[in-house]
Parts: structure tokens; C-alpha cells; sequence
């Protein structure tokens, strides 16, 4: 039986076309994906269904009725919730709170007496530990995802639509997460998925490709192989994987000793053994997220202030060093919040673009900007990194995820003549775009930079780098030699286990 | 019928919400001319009258849009990086006492002492701004809160300057405080054929064109921008938000100190803070109509000059009340925030589709 039939759901901004007469079902009960590229249209059309954008036309049938959302809490009302891939969380509040945020809103008084009971209950059916009284700052990345599922869950909500949900979690979060969704949908839950990871889309019921805002194709794994998904996906060739060249070793570009960064966790402690990268090199930082990545990162491009150890970069000591300084000196940087620490949402590409170089002499004579000069960079980073569908004029918040991380890198590597570091840069991109920044990455390389890359996916970092060190609890817990170790290695690394 | 919001802004549908605005500031306004007793008909012939009708009325228009431009684009500087000053009321004040003080220290008389009169105001402004400034940047003290507080400081400084034996004209009773006049010579040059537009209303034309050519092609309106949308991602980018904070705020002061010792040195030749009164906190409202942009600015300190203008005509010719126009001023900026907030969105009207009863 359907629950959820979207029909010929038409969604534009301005001249971008994010859903195209897009048309398909999900059955009740069933654990239904959503494949396909970034900016296929799958946010979009998730966004649509629970009321945060209207479609221009088409229709949504919810368990046999034509229904329109006006607002979040309206599909919400309906049954309807989802989990954004941007967390839509009070930092300050404590989980209990966010769960209530927008669920009491009939009566004036929050019975939190009840409402804490009622949590509790739900936390414990799905084993997920979560501490009601622990303000959302103090919570890891995984840790949010679970606060956004059950708060989803407390309003009993009967289609869940999981958007790209594991891009954050560990290879045994999403496996706990799964579990999850089996058990859920044992209580009768229709989940609506949103992936571009192989694996999951295999252990789906049901996979609707999107393509250019279309569903191409809704198909059952078993019938399928994973690559005929992706050439349905792709709608051409899947990328060649990236293989690890050999690259020469240059001078030392970069020595991190004993350093120490205060962070609201853990902070980053590096002693013994300083870490050292040299031109040509890559050094992935393997390790959950939030094990010390983000410190790491800040002290590395001058946004934190260590409280100890020193950063020479280039034979320079830039411990204390601004990030304009750093800059000049040649330090790129792709921070793991694009939207937050690398774009202007309400710029333009080419003022984007412009971040940085805002004040050297290529984008005109101070003190002024010259826009066509703006311009003209942008549309070199356009054609170099096949930003699609956009011009120097586009505003950076109407790219998708992939597009906007390719406007970053764009901008990141050229910058990069000595040192680029980069903190989760394929979070939430597509296969393709995970590839082709990853060919950017090793480019960089081969010219010469050194390149720290911190990521959560071990399994790209084996391919990519030359050494991995692993980060637990904002330490060191070892560094390895990619050609020498395995997945299994680094994964106990990344639960605590020191090589 | 209903609104979506539109990703990029339709310049027809723009146009409308504007106009819309327009329309309801002149239905609203009708409505308050009505419940006062008046005929809207007659207030509003007598309104356009005083405003634009003949040389006089616009050059009354035009005086009384010089201050408000000045204080609007202080203003304006600030909000596009998000920096809620309010302080351009006292900085405006500041000027006008830092400037007056100048020439009264210094002797001056004559072309020169004009000069250093102005630079002294804006100097007097800026130097205010960057009290709220490094407050801000060095303590962390909220701007608004700060600024509001120094407004209130610089108006009681003024008052006990103008105490009879400090700068306090000779002979006057301490209800009508005001200082002694200027030299005639200090006065700011009328502008030909325009009666009472005096020299500051060209100064204050430049530095609209000045404000506007830096925010929209410069390197430092660049920073102000992005500051204003996302400061995180500016800060990550090199950008020191410390001295950002500090060149606007004292930007922000020069302009309202220009906007004081302007209007001292070119209309009431004399410091009197009644006729100070106001066009600082009024020049925030001009920004906001103006939505924070150059242009925007501009027209809507004519449009508050007009409506100054005429109010006294109406007051005259129609008998209302010239208070009103106060309360038009805040119909008008009710308007033109719903218009802005309207031109972000889509009308969308219901499709029929086949099949379904009409």
C-alpha cells in the first residue's frame, strides 16, 4: 500500500532547476532511497515534503490525500519529519529542550515532568543514551544526529526522511544506526533515505534514482548491481578511482611540536614524536569527528590560540601567527563547515571566490575591487573545478553541497602554494565530487604543497596518503605509514587502540 | 492565493511592493489626517506644496534632508556589517560641540575656520564612535547598549556647556539654553538660487557617492559586506574583525559629526540643542527605508526632507498639526520594511486544475 506519492513535483530558484516533474512512491513499511548526485534534487524534494519549501507545481499524496505544507510543523502535524543534513539544533539548549522546542505549542506551560518521561521511554526502546540534561554544545556530531532522529520520533511521526544521515557518524554509529531504522520500522515506521553511499542504498527496499531533478529510475537492489546504480546516477561513466602516485618528497613545509589547544571537549594534545610534512606529502588525520580535528585545524590556520607547543610552517614559527599572515605565506585551508567558516552564503561565486584575495593586487588596485576582475576568477574556477549550472553571479546559497565545496577548493588550493589543510572536505559530497576533489587534493601535491587532510572516511585516506596519523580524544594515538597498515588497524586506532 | 520566497529578487515585483507601501503610507496617513479632524485632500495638497512646490519649498526639502542624509548614511555603514550603532544622535551633537569648540579655541574666522571646523566635528564624531568601538572590540560591550548610554552623555554635556559662564549665551535665561552666535564669516555658503541649501548638502552628495562607491567596489566595503552576512567566514579569511569594527564605527561618527557641525555651521549658527535634536536617531530609520544602501539612503532622506518641509506648510495652510508628520514618519517606515520584506517573496496565485469544481 502507498503511503507517499509525490506527482510530477516541479521545484525552480530562479534559473536553477531543482526538481523536474519529479514523480515516485513509497510504500508503507518500507525503507525507501533516495539516490543520486549532489544537486540531483534529493534535498530539495525532501524540503518540499515537510513543508520548508512549497513546490512551484505537482502534487503530494500522504496517505491517500493531496496535502500542501505551509510550514515544518505543518507536515510534522501530518506525520511527516525529517533529519536535515544540517543539524537544525539549539546549541545551548539541552536535548530535552530541543525535543520540546515547537512540540508543546497548544498550551502555555511545557509539562516537562511528562515530557521527560516520555523521552526516556523512547531513548531506552531504541537504546540510543542520551542525557536529556546535556546542553547540544557538549554533544559530538553522532551524538546530534541521535537528539535529531528522536526528536523527530517523539512526535510521532509515520514517514521519516533520513537525509544523508551517516555522513557524520563513525562505520559503527551508521551501523547502529541501521539497526535503529530496522527496529523502527518493525513499530511500523516508512523511512525515506537519502544517500549517495553504495552500501546503504544496497539495503534499501526500494531505490528511486534522481538524476537533473528526475527520478530516472525506481529500482530493487537485488535486480541491480551497485554499478549499474551508479551509471544510472551518473547517467555516464562512474569516475576512475584515484590511486595514490608516486609524488617527490620536497623541504619541510610543515612541523607541529608539542602543541596544545584548549577545545570545549578535549581540546588537541600533541607530545612526543613532533608531526612533520614535506612538500609533496600528504598526511591524512584519521579519527571520528570531534576528537580534536577541529583544533587541530584552528591552530593550524591561525584560528586558535595554543596554550602551548609551536607550528613553523615553511621554516617560519606562525604559532601565534593571524590567518592573514598564514595566508600570505601560502596556507590554504577547506574548513569543515563550509557555510559557516568558508562561504558567504548571500555572496556571489566570484565574491566568494574573491574571499582572501580580496586585498592582493590580481582583483584590482587598492583600494578598490574590480568586479570584472572578480569575475573573471570566478569563471577560471568554474571551468577548472565544473562547477555546474552557475556563473560568477550566482549566489553561493543556491549551489548544492558539492558545488559549494567545489567553490572553496577552488579558491583553497589555489591559495595553497605551501600548505593546505583540510578538515572533512567530502562530507556530504556524491561519489564524483568526492573523486574529482580528491584529483584537486593530489594536484596540489604534486605542485609542491604540503597537504594535512583531515578525514573520517579511513578507507580514502589509505589510498590518498602518504602517512595517517590517528586522533582519539584529542591525542595522537599513533602514525602509520599508509602502505604499511590496514583498515583494521586504523579503525582500532580510531577506537582508542594505539598501533 | 499565497507567498513563497523567491531566491532572487524581481525588479517588476520589486517596484510593486514599493509602490504598494507607497499607497498604504498615503491611506494610513489620510486615516490620522481624518481622525485629527482634517481634510486628507487639503493636508496632502498642502504637504506636496511645501515639499516640491516651487524653488522655496525645495530648497526647504533639501535643508532639511541634508542632516538626515548624513546620520542616514552613518547609520547605513554600520548595519551592512551588522553593527546596530545607535549612537549617531549623541555623535551627531559631539561634532557639533568638538567643531564649535575648535574655532572658539582657536579664533578662527573666515573660509579656514570653516574648514577646521568640519574637520574638528568629524574628528569629534569618529572619536566617539571609536569609544563604542573599542568597547566593543576590547571588552566586548555590547554597541547598542554603549552607544545609547553615550547619546545620553553627550546630551547632558551639551547642556552643561551651554550654562551661562561656560559657553552659555550672555544674558539668556537657563530655560532657553544656546551659545553665542557665530561670526558671520563661519557661516556655510547658501547655494545659489536655492534658498537655505547650504554648502554641507553638496559635502553630504560627495560622501553619498563616496559611501556607495566604497561599500560596492572597494576591498574595505568588501569586508564591511561579508562582515555583515558572516563574519566567521570573513574572520577565516584574514579579515581582522577588531579593526573593521573599529574603521566603521569611526566612519560611522565622522559622518554624524559632519552631520552636527553641518547643520550648526549652515543653519542655526549658534549651538541650541533643541535644533539638534533628533535627526541622529531619525537618521536610523533613513537607513533602514534606505535598506542600508547608498542610493537608498538618499531617497529616503528626501522623501523624510519633504515630509519635514511640507508638514509646516500643512500646519499653516491645512491647520493640522505638524506632530503628525512624526507619526507619518513612522507609517512610512512600517511601509517600506513590509515592502522589503514583501519583495523577497513570490505571490502565487492557485492553479485550477481540470476536473475540480471552480
Amino acid at each position: 500500500m502507498k503511503l507517499l506519492e509525490v506527482l510530477g513535483l516541479s521545484k525552480r530558484f530562479g534559473a536553477t532547476v531543482a526538481n523536474d516533474r519529479l514523480t515516485f512512491d513509497v510504500l508503507k513499511g518500507e525503507l525507501h532511497c533516495l539516490f543520486g548526485e549532489n544537486g540531483a534534487g534529493k534535498s530539495t524534494v525532501s524540503a518540499c515534503l515537510t513543508g520548508f519549501h512549497r513546490p512551484d507545481s505537482g502534487a503530494i499524496v500522504f496517505d491517500g490525500r493531496e496535502v500542501e505544507f505551509a510550514t515544518p510543523a505543518g507536515a510534522l502535524d501530518a506525520g511527516i519529519g525529517i533529519c536535515r543534513q544540517h543539524f537544525s539544533l539549539v546549541e545551548r539548549f539541552s536535548v530535552l529542550e530541543n525535543i520540546l522546542l515547537g512540540t508543546e505549542r497548544r498550551s502555555l506551560r511545557f509539562d516537562v515532568g511528562r515530557a521527560r518521561a516520555r523521552f526516556g521511554e523512547l531513548a531506552d526502546r531504541l537504546g540510543l543514551a542520551v542525557d536529556p540534561d546535556t546542553p547540544i554544545s557538549r554533544l559530538s556530531i553522532g551524538e546530534r544526529q541521535w537528539v535529531e532522529i528522536l526528536k523527530a520520533l517523539y512526535r510521532d511521526v509515520r514517514l521519516l526522511i533520513l537525509d544523508e544521515p551517516t555522513a557524520v557518524l563513525t562505520p559503527a554509529e551508521s551501523r547502529r544506526l541501521f539497526d535503529v531504522v530496522d527496529r523502527l520500522r518493525g513499530d511500523g515506521l516508512t523511512v525515506i533515505l537519502i544517500s549517495h553511499k553504495l552500501a546503504e542504498v544496497m539495503a534499501a527496499d526500494r531505490v528511486t534514482v534522481l538524476r537533473r531533478g528526475r527520478a530516472v529510475a525506481t529500482v530493487r537492489p537485488g535486480e541491480v548491481t551497485p554499478a549499474e546504480l551508479t551509471a544510472l546516477m551518473m547517467g555516464a561513466e562512474p569516475p576512475p578511482a584515484t590511486a595514490r602516485a608516486a609524488r617527490t618528497k620536497g623541504r619541510l613545509m610543515l612541523e607541529v611540536e608539542d602543541l596544545a589547544v584548549p577545545g570545549p571537549r578535549h581540546g588537541f594534545r600533541l607530545e612526543g614524536a613532533p608531526l612533520r610534512v614535506h612538500a609533496g606529502e600528504v598526511l591524512g588525520i584519521a579519527g571520528v569527528a570531534g576528537n580534536g580535528q577541529r583544533e587541530l585545524f584552528d591552530a593550524l590556520v591561525g584560528l586558535a590560540h595554543p596554550a602551548a607547543g609551536r607550528v613553523t610552517i615553511d621554516g617560519r614559527d606562525m604559532t601565534y601567527a593571524s590567518p592573514a599572515e598564514r595566508m600570505r605565506a601560502g596556507v590554504g585551508s577547506i574548513p569543515e563547515d563550509r557555510y559557516g567558516d568558508a562561504l558567504v552564503g548571500d555572496f556571489s561565486i566570484a565574491e566568494n571566490m574573491a574571499l582572501g584575495w580580496h586585498r592582493s593586487a590580481r582583483l584590482g588596485r587598492a583600494p578598490f575591487l574590480s568586479r570584472r576582475r572578480m569575475a573573471d576568477f570566478a569563471r577560471t574556477a568554474i571551468e577548472r573545478f565544473a562547477i555546474r549550472q552557475a556563473g560568477p553571479a550566482t549566489p553561493a546559497r543556491a549551489l548544492s553541497g558539492g558545488n559549494a565545496q567545489r567553490v572553496v577548493a577552488a579558491r583553497e588550493i589555489e591559495r595553497a602554494r605551501h600548505l593546505l589543510v583540510a578538515n572533512q572536505p567530502t562530507r556530504g559530497l556524491d561519489v564524483g565530487a568526492v573523486a574529482f576533489l580528491y584529483d584537486r587534493v593530489v594536484e596540489a601535491a604534486e605542485r609542491g604543497a604540503a597537504v594535512v587532510l583531515a578525514s573520517e572516511e579511513a578507507e580514502d585516506l589509505l589510498g590518498l596518503c602518504d602517512r595517517i596519523a590517528v586522533l582519539f580524544k584529542g591525542r595522537v594515538v599513533g602514525v602509520v605509514d599508509a602502505s604499511a597498515t590496514s583498515l583494521a588497524e586504523i579503525g582500532a586506532m580510531m577506537a582508542g587502540r594505539p598501533a | 492565493m499565497r507567498l513563497t520566497p523567491r531566491s532572487e529578487r524581481a525588479i517588476a515585483w520589486t517596484l510593486g511592493c514599493y509602490a504598494a507601501a507607497v499607497v498604504a503610507f498615503l491611506m494610513l496617513s489620510g486615516l490620522l489626517v481624518l481622525s485629527v479632524g482634517g481634510s486628507p485632500q487639503a493636508a496632502f495638497s498642502a504637504l506636496l506644496t511645501g515639499a516640491l512646490g516651487g524653488k522655496a519649498a525645495i530648497g526647504n526639502t533639501l535643508a532639511k534632508a541634508t542632516p538626515l542624509l548624513l546620520t542616514g548614511l552613518a547609520a547605513a555603514i554600520a548595519f551592512r556589517a551588522r553593527i546596530w550603532s545607535i549612537g549617531q544622535e549623541g555623535q551627531m551633537v559631539f561634532g557639533a560641540i568638538t567643531g564649535y569648540g575648535a574655532v572658539l579655541w582657536l579664533g578662527l574666522s573666515g573660509p579656514a575656520g570653516i574648514v577646521v571646523a568640519l574637520v574638528a566635528g568629524m574628528m569629534g564624531g569618529a572619536a566617539l564612535g571609536l569609544v563604542s568601538g573599542v568597547l566593543d572590540v576590547r571588552f566586548k560591550i555590547n554597541v547598542i547598549i554603549s552607544t545609547v548610554l553615550l547619546n545620553y552623555c553627550v546630551g547632558y554635556l551639551l547642556s552643561w556647556l551651554l550654562q551661562p559662564g561656560v559657553w552659555g549665551d550672555v544674558g539668556q535665561t537657563v530655560s532657553y539654553q544656546q551659545s553665542a552666535a557665530l561670526a558671520d564669516s563661519l557661516y556655510l555658503p547658501l547655494l545659489p538660487g536655492l534658498a537655505k541649501v547650504h554648502l554641507g548638502a553638496v559635502l553630504a552628495l560627495v560622501l553619498t557617492v563616496v559611501v556607495g562607491v566604497t561599500l560596492g567596489r572597494t576591498r574595505l566595503g568588501f569586508e564591511i559586506r561579508g562582515f555583515g552576512l558572516n563574519p566567521r567566514a570573513m574572520v577565516a579569511r584574514g579579515v581582522d574583525a577588531g579593526r573593521l569594527v573599529l574603521v566603521v564605527m569611526a566612519a560611522s561618527g565622522a559622518l554624524a559629526g559632519l552631520a552636527g557641525i553641518g547643520h550648526v555651521l549652515g543653519e542655526t549658527h549658534r549651538l541650541r540643542p533643541d535644533a539638534l535634536a533628533g535627526f541622529g536617531y531619525t537618521g536610523i530609520v533613513v537607513a533602514l527605508i534606505g535598506r542600508s544602501s547608498a542610493p537608498g539612503t538618499l531617497a529616503a532622506a528626501l522623501f523624510f526632507g519633504g515630509l519635514a518641509a511640507g508638514g509646516l506648510t500643512m500646519r499653516v495652510v491645512a491647520d493640522i498639526p505638524s506632530s503628525l508628520v512624526t507619526a507619518m514618519q513612522g507609517i512610512a517606515l512600517i511601509a517600506f520594511l513590509l515592502a522589503e520584506i514583501a519583495s523577497g517573496y513570490r505571490l502565487v496565485l492557485p492553479v485550477r486544475e481540470e476536473g475540480t469544481p471552480a
